[in-house]
């Protein structure tokens, strides 16, 4: 039987997927973004948690997530650092009829997305940034090579929502903008939209409490005139957003 | 003209059958909103005035004006109005409007001070009356009082006691007006006296006898108070906006008569529905009409005020009168009771903004039409101003013609009446078997002496075993008191007008309550998985507890601490059907505080799940806050998992949260939370209030109330416009889970 390492579990998400879903956090995550608002799940901890009794809680509130055409998200941490448990957890529910969406930033083998992708019905692609400087800069990881190309593996293959951060001044710039329209252009996608999250320092005084500093000090949380400048960008590039309006 | 005309027959002409006129002629509607109309001209003048003198109400400290030398009766004053021109449905409770009665069969003492307090002087004579003459409510309970009784009452273990005002909770069927008219209730009423309580000539038949004609009194002072205003209410309403006018008065002679607690409405919409549905197809009423009538009758009841004191508001906070009207539900025929005067009167919180009275109860089931589930939900994210209550499980215990009194208490309407019995404190109770019976606040005696448990850490078998026997004790002592208030109120503030449009031969319900029950339950669960060490003073009382260890926490959905949720109430409710209740009435219990949770926490010690002396208590059903850490679904399962049928007078349940915590787009919004409440629905789970919106807005309006006035907030069981509330309810409610989404 597969353990998974993880961190918290929520019942009622409504942001992370559509309609109402059980959200499972999973321990572990080696992208180290300057901006996230879980530090605590880098770590991969000592809670554990089996596929067996995962689907039970779930099942526990199947009543909800059916009501709202909703389901199971895996997010993280990064999930895709524990391929085995999510692939095992991802079929089981889909055994059960239970919709399962991935919310990854898509930093690991592409084995490990061969291995889960068959049993997802959505994934949630968190891109943290398309130029290698700027990604160097928001990240502990020097090159975004494979997460672009496990962005293009999976894209091809099933409907994905890409998230992008917008961060004030850091990621909105027109020139990065930009970039990331290039990119979503030169992808050959099932189905992708693009969901823009406002960046928010909610999250700092996890950093704290941690002993951990804070590199984005000083940087306010966006307006929803920052989201606004920069959907209507990606509209104006015929980008379609998750959420329009 | 046959006032039937056009009506689908049935045995409601033959006898009084409310519910069979709704069956055999309503029409179920399924489609939108679409065809709702916005506010006329008239309404709008008429609420316009409403809102100077609700503004000028809430500037001169919660009261605006007080007639101090009549006491209220149905017949007491003459006619008032608002803007008579404008109006289009007419009659308030005294000369001018917000202009408060003065009720004083329930006692003396609340109508002096509250007149006292607000700078009113009650009149002389009046006083003399009721201090010489008259034996008010309040006086005969208390010489009715056992010492134990006073002494459980004024220690905090029971709180809220209808003892020293109206007990309410009692709705009039006052659609029995509009359907057959007033004289054919009088010779229904007649014909029971002569017929049916004739025999055996002992107590309860005379009595019976008496109370029969008291409510025949009460119907002729109806149709005199109806003709005052221009109206025959002897005869049956003709078209809708008489039916709606017939069902206003019935209702005003109520409030005119009573200061009960909780003054409800009933579940008037879908009978009015028929009466709209068979004016427009006459063509002598068009939609705006209908809205209009619709409109103006709310006014009417947003406007209904009691005298009441400030001591009365620190437990039911915000001036509430819980003018709760039932809407929705599914018959047992299987088709939806919605209608589209079900729309109509939801959209009165668009028409006039919202607002906490009329309570808008929608009776939620998954079956309802999922375009009515979806305008529900819009309208809570908007307004924040309906709760919802489970038909699904309602239904199999009260029929489909139930309506909702007070918060989350069922009834069959016109038939069941109700004993109010407010509620005992479980967490004290708990502290009571872990002091030996002393009250942790004054080391006084207050239950039975009984060992302290020994050793330096508290062991649960021995606490759970006291506290069955406090429970025990506790439930003895709650029937007798409640036994004795209400044979007290039945003799000396009967309610004639509203027992009038009711069964001659009806059910009667106590329905006690409790408060507390997630400390409690929280508390013995630390006792079980952690180790709690009591700090006890000289007199053995435990004033304070040390935790060491973790231990699950009611509001997860962990089956270990919501079994103790289930077994406490169980316990409960059987210990209090061992004592014979009044008049053979069948015990309830609610899971309900409303807003005496903080009221309440103030009466209470330190408790063994970490919670310090005086903090406030979780509101009704709900997990302490902040201790539900697995997010909402899991909170409400926890909720869910208590039985109704163990709780037969509601489980009450409040969830707040923010917008961006219920989806990302509006539509995604009301779709969660129509899924929300399917689920909740589908797992069995009672009552449940829904709040949506940001934190940060209510500490503005803490700041600034002049800037919110019609800000409502949903508590435990009513609403609430959030700036009439107390400093410490406001910063009570803020400190409630919200459930936010990073």
């Amino acid at each position: 039987m597969v353990i998974g390492y993880y961190h918290s579990k929520e019942t009622f998400g409504t942001v992370d997927g559509e309609g109402i879903r059980y959200v499972l956090f999973l321990a572990g995550c080696g992208l180290g973004c300057a901006f996230c608002h879980n530090p605590d799940t880098w770590t991969k901890g000592e809670r554990e948690i089996t596929v067996e009794e995962t689907l039970k809680d779930i099942n526990q509130y199947r009543n909800f997530y059916d009501a709202s055409g909703g389901g199971l998200t895996v997010s993280g941490g990064e999930p895709l650092l524990q391929p085995g448990f999510v692939a095992e957890l991802f079929a089981a529910c889909q055994k059960d009829g239970i919709h399962t969406t991935l919310d990854t930033a898509g930093f690991c083998k592409t084995e490990a997305i061969l291995q889960v992708l068959p049993y997802t019905d959505h994934v949630l692609f968190s891109l943290k940034a398309i130029d290698q400087k700027l990604h160097r800069k928001l990240t502990l990881v020097d090159s975004n090579e494979v997460i672009i190309r496990n962005l293009f593996y999976i894209a091809e293959r099933k409907p994905v929502t890409l998230r992008y951060v917008v961060i004030p001044k850091v990621t909105d710039d027109a020139e990065s903008i930009k970039k990331l329209i290039e990119l979503l252009h030169s992808i050959k996608s099932v189905q992708l939209k693009v969901d823009l999250l406002p960046y928010h320092i909610l999250g700092v005084y996890k950093w704290n409490e941690l002993g951990m500093v804070y590199k984005l000090e000083g940087i306010p949380a966006a307006t929803p005139k920052d989201v606004k400048r920069v959907s209507d960008m990606l509209l104006a590039a015929s980008i379609p957003l998750q959420y329009p309006k | 003209m046959n006032v039937w005309n056009g009506f689908n027959k049935g045995k409601w002409q033959t006898e009084i059958d409310v519910r069979d006129f709704i069956q055999t002629n309503y029409l179920p509607y399924d489609g939108d909103d679409s065809f709702l109309t916005g506010v006329t001209a008239k309404t709008k003048k008429v609420w316009d005035t409403c809102t100077e003198l609700l503004a000028a109400e809430n500037k001169k400290g919660g009261v605006l004006d007080v007639d101090t030398a009549v006491v209220s009766t149905v017949v007491s004053h003459k006619p008032g109005y608002i803007n008579q021109e404008n109006e289009v449905i007419f009659g308030l409770q005294t000369e001018a409007p917000l202009k408060r009665g003065l009720i004083v069969n329930g006692g003396l003492r609340m109508a002096e001070q509250a007149c006292e307090e607000y700078g009113y002087k009650l009149d002389k004579e009046i006083e003399n009356i009721y201090t010489n003459h008259v034996i008010t409510h309040n006086q005969a309970v208390f010489g009715l009082y056992t010492p134990e009784m006073r002494r459980a009452r004024s220690l905090g273990l029971l709180t809220g006691l209808p003892d020293a005002y109206g007990r309410g909770r009692i709705i009039g069927d006052y659609r029995r007006i509009a359907l057959y008219g007033v004289n054919y209730l009088i010779e229904q009423k007649q014909k029971d006296k002569d017929e049916i309580f004739i025999s055996p000539m002992l107590e309860e038949t005379m009595r019976t006898r008496d109370e029969i004609s008291q409510q025949i009194k009460a119907l002729k002072d109806l149709i005199e108070m109806g003709r005052s205003y221009g109206f025959d209410i002897s005869l049956p309403a003709k078209n809708a906006i008489e039916a709606v006018q017939w069902i206003y008065f019935g209702y005003l002679a109520a409030i005119k008569e009573q200061n009960g607690a909780a003054m409800s409405i009933g579940r008037t919409s879908t009978f009015l529905d028929i009466y709209i549905t068979r004016d427009l197809a006459a063509g002598i009423l068009t939609e705006v009409g209908a809205q209009e009538i619709i409109d103006q009758f709310v006014i009417k009841l947003r406007l209904a005020r009691m005298l009441r004191t400030p001591e009365y508001n620190e437990l039911f906070a915000g001036d509430p009168l819980w003018v709760t009207e039932s809407i929705g539900g599914i018959g047992q025929d299987g088709r939806s009771l919605v209608t589209k005067n079900s729309y109509r009167m939801l959209h009165t919180l668009y028409n006039l903004g919202p607002a906490p009275e009329p309570n808008l109860t929608v009776l939620w089931s998954d079956r309802l039409p999922e375009n009515f589930k979806k305008f529900a939900a819009k309208v809570s994210v908007k307004t924040s101003a309906i709760q919802y209550e489970n038909d699904e499980v309602m239904r199999d215990v009260y029929g489909d013609d139930y309506g909702i009194t007070c918060c989350v208490s069922a009834m069959k309407l016109g038939k069941m009446m109700q004993f109010f019995g407010a509620r005992a404190n479980l967490a004290k109770s708990l502290l009571l078997s872990i002091n030996g019976g002393k009250d942790e606040k004054t080391d006084k005696q207050l239950a039975p002496v009984m060992p302290i448990p020994e050793g330096e850490y508290l062991d649960y078998e021995v606490v759970r075993k006291n506290y069955s026997e406090v429970l025990a004790w506790l439930a003895g002592l709650y029937v007798n008191t409640m036994n004795v208030i209400h044979y007290s109120h039945d003799r000396h503030a009967y309610e004639a007008g509203q027992m009038a449009l009711h069964d001659s031969k009806i059910e009667r319900l106590m329905a006690f309550g409790v408060a507390g029950l997630s400390v409690a339950i929280d508390s013995l669960s630390a006792i079980r998985y952690a180790k709690v060490k009591p700090i006890r003073n000289a007199a053995g009382v435990a004033v304070d507890f040390v935790i060491e260890g973790d231990f699950p926490k009611y509001g997860n959905n962990d089956e270990r601490v919501d079994s103790l949720a289930k077994e406490i109430t169980h316990e409960f409710i059987t210990e209090l059907r061992k004592h014979p209740a009044y008049r053979q009435a069948k015990h309830t219990l609610s899971v309900l505080t409303i807003t005496s949770n903080v009221m309440y926490g103030k009466k209470t010690g330190s408790t063994p799940d970490g919670r310090k002396a005086g903090e406030p208590l979780a509101p009704g059903a709900n997990p302490m806050h902040g201790r539900d850490t697995n997010g909402a679904l899991a909170a409400m399962r926890s909720v869910a998992n208590i039985s109704y049928d163990d709780c037969r007078d509601g489980i009450s349940y409040t969830f707040s949260i923010v917008p961006g915590a219920l989806g990302k787009t509006e539509t995604a919004r009301i779709n969660n939370l129509s899924a929300l409440l399917d689920g909740y629905s589908k797992y069995r789970a009672h009552h449940i209030n829904i709040n949506v919106f940001d934190r940060e807005l209510l500490v503005a309006a803490m700041k600034e109330p002049e800037k919110y006035p019609q800000l409502t907030i949903r508590v435990s069981g009513y609403a609430v416009h959030f700036v009439k509330l107390s400093h410490a309810h406001q910063l009570e409610v803020i400190s409630r889970t919200f459930y936010e989404a990073v």
